[in-house]
């Protein structure tokens, strides 16, 4: 096990630079993610960790030791692939025992630590199959099993589920998690599913255009996002983001009126999410006409305009009205109501 | 028209068109079995004999000595040039270097220049090396005419093989040489195959640089061939019978390797 340092470390491609001045630290035993939309840089970041891509300036310590100028192979890492990686002219025995082979390892002892850890990952009535005879889910269980196979002190995880249907995604994700807290290895895990930051990390840095905008646990990012970006980048369905100004303490926005707690303003940024809007009995701060009502199961998305205003709450299942006619909303008791500065998109505390 | 005439159309077309092209096959096969008096006859029904096989094989002609140089330098052109080839094409696939794309059009420009404009100066190299008549030339000029190709062609291969693979085992603890052994080489391995089998099938079958630069000692197969063009005339049961010999062993590998052949050639193509 290891801490992972970036110190001021850049990134570029020619001239375009991809990464500007990264610091960021991955704590002993810590599962980190890695989390933005595609092109922020998140891949970019775990390859120089890892050793695929060249760090172009500053400094990147495992341990207390600089590993810059280290190839892949001396870093003391496992990664799993987003394409799973395997060798696919290697049975799914060979594919584990490979690392072990590279090490040097006996092959009495290979034998016995590729069993173990196929049976932990359930792949012991497959390791005579080639990758080519098995399903995604079990390609994505021997790329898995081949980096904890020799108890790495990094694991390092790009998108692993991706290529996952919804359900079994599910499942690996609740497995992933079981194994960090059996295993305890430090672990970056890159991801542009928030739902998947959010279960799995002990931290997330949510990265955007190659900078990290926030770093911190999965409910401080969830309750306090830090900018317009984190805000609407978390959360499912996004959080209603509000554009209007502040008046005598109350939020005016087409259809919306909110009390705040600042002072007044123009050109502010109200965020809430839908969990925290619900039906007004009568005249509600929020009002407007229905524009889709979306049925999810336990819950009913209802989403009205009111101009350039948009906002969605999440009603009831039962819930039943018509396209065009008004609904009145309010803001649930003990909603977190977010203020952002239009300009800067920054958070403003309250 | 009607789907069953297309049908028809088709197959008649088809018969139309390998009928033409099998036929000289067909008929060197046939003559290569007859004897000189059936060999000018028009009639397929004949005695057929492998007097011409052994005829072949003795004096003057002595067909043995041909096929062992065919062999040998088909042989150590696909020995030298596939491993040279494959590590040329590995490199210009994955590295990336300054005047990459020049590079490999370089490589590939020097089969666009025919032949026959450069046989005088290869020739007048040798001679200055004293190198003419001999099986070291021939490999040389092979090398230079089929190494090209070949690079173009497994770099077709290795281009297809997913970075992932290669990059999983260099975390795994391989060095860069060792990655190529253990998962590139062995995931290339029916490309590289297909390119040594197109290899060998290119330099058994080299015709002018053999003529020009061999006269008696290192002289090849289809070179042996023009012999039997001699003051009595076309020994066309002898031509036909050393003809099964050139053919038949490129006919064993072209149907050996004709799946993975379409395979790599689309593979070159695209890349």
């Amino acid at each position: 096990m290891a801490e992972v340092r970036l110190v001021d470390v850049q990134k570029y491609y020619g001239p375009f630079l991809a990464i500007p001045d990264q610091n960021l630290t991955v704590h002993d035993g810590e599962f980190l993610v890695l989390l933005g939309p595609s092109g922020c840089g998140k891949t970019t970041t775990m390859r120089m960790i890892a050793g695929l891509e060249e760090i172009t300036k500053g400094d990147l310590l495992i341990g207390d030791e600089r590993v810059n100028d280290k190839p892949p192979k001396d870093r003391d890492i496992a990664m799993v692939f987003q394409n799973y990686g395997l060798y696919p002219h290697m049975t799914v025995e060979q594919n584990m025992a490979y690392p072990l082979k590279l090490r040097g390892m006996d092959k009495a002892a290979q034998k016995a630590r590729v069993q173990e850890i196929a049976d932990k990952v359930e792949l012991g009535a497959l390791l005579k199959r080639r990758p080519s005879e098995l399903s995604g889910g079990q390609r994505q269980r021997v790329a898995l099993a081949r980096a904890i196979v020799r108890t790495p002190s990094i694991f390092l995880m790009d998108e692993p589920l991706s290529n996952l249907d919804a359900k079994l995604r599910v499942t690996m994700r609740a497995e992933l998690k079981h194994l960090h807290h059996e295993l305890g290895i430090t672990t970056v895990y890159v991801t542009h599913d928030q739902m998947e930051a959010m279960t799995l990390a002990s931290r997330i840095a949510v990265m955007n255009e190659g900078r990290i905008v926030q770093l911190d646990t999965p409910q401080k990012i969830y309750s306090e996002p830090a900018d317009l970006f984190v805000a609407g980048f978390i959360g499912s369905p996004s959080m209603n983001l509000i554009e209007g100004a502040v008046t005598n303490g109350v939020f005016e926005a087409p259809g919306v009126n909110l009390s705040v707690s600042v002072g007044d303003r123009d050109g502010v940024v109200l965020g809430i999410r839908p969990e925290d809007i619900e039906l007004a009995d009568g005249n509600g701060a929020i009002s407007g006409p229905i524009y889709a009502m979306e049925l999810t199961g336990d819950a009913t998305l209802i989403t009205i305009r009111h101009g350039t205003t948009i906002v969605c709450a999440r009603g009831p299942a039962t819930y039943n009205s018509q396209i065009n006619a008004t609904c009145h909303l309010k803001a649930r008791e003990g909603a977190k109501l977010h203020i952002f500065d239009k300009t800067s998109g920054q958070r403003i505390e309250q | 028209m009607s789907k069953t005439v297309l049908w028809w159309l088709e197959r008649l077309l088809l018969l139309v068109v390998s009928t033409i092209v099998l036929f000289p096959i067909a008929w060197m096969f046939l003559t290569a079995f007859k004897t000189p008096i059936d060999a000018y006859s028009v009639s397929l029904v004949f005695t057929p004999t492998l007097q011409n096989f052994v005829t072949v094989f003795s004096d003057p002609w002595n067909l043995g000595s041909m096929v062992m140089n065919s062999v040998i330098v088909a042989g150590v052109t696909v020995l030298i040039s596939v491993p040279c080839a494959s590590l040329a094409a590995y490199a210009f696939s994955r590295f990336k270097m300054r005047g990459r794309k020049f590079l490999f059009f370089l490589v590939l420009s020097t089969q666009f220049i025919p032949a026959i404009v450069i046989v005088l100066p290869f020739f007048l190299m040798f001679r200055q090396l004293g190198l003419l008549d001999t099986r070291i030339a021939l490999i040389i000029v092979n090398l230079a005419i089929v190494t090209p190709f070949v690079i173009w062609m497994i770099k077709g291969f290795i281009d297809a093989i997913p970075r992932d693979s290669e990059e999983a085992a260099m975390i795994d603890g391989a060095s860069r040489l060792r990655v190529i052994k253990d998962i590139v080489m062995p995931m290339a391995a029916p490309g590289i195959l297909t390119s040594s089998i197109f290899c060998f099938i290119l330099t058994w079958n080299e015709f002018l640089f053999s003529l020009i630069l061999t006269r008696r000692d290192a002289v090849t197969l289809p070179i042996g061939l023009v012999n039997f063009r001699t003051e009595r005339g076309d020994l066309w049961e002898l031509m036909s019978a050393a003809g099964v010999m050139i053919t038949v062993p490129i006919f064993i590998m072209a149907l050996l390797i004709q799946k993975h052949f379409t395979r790599g050639m689309t593979a070159g193509a695209v890349k």
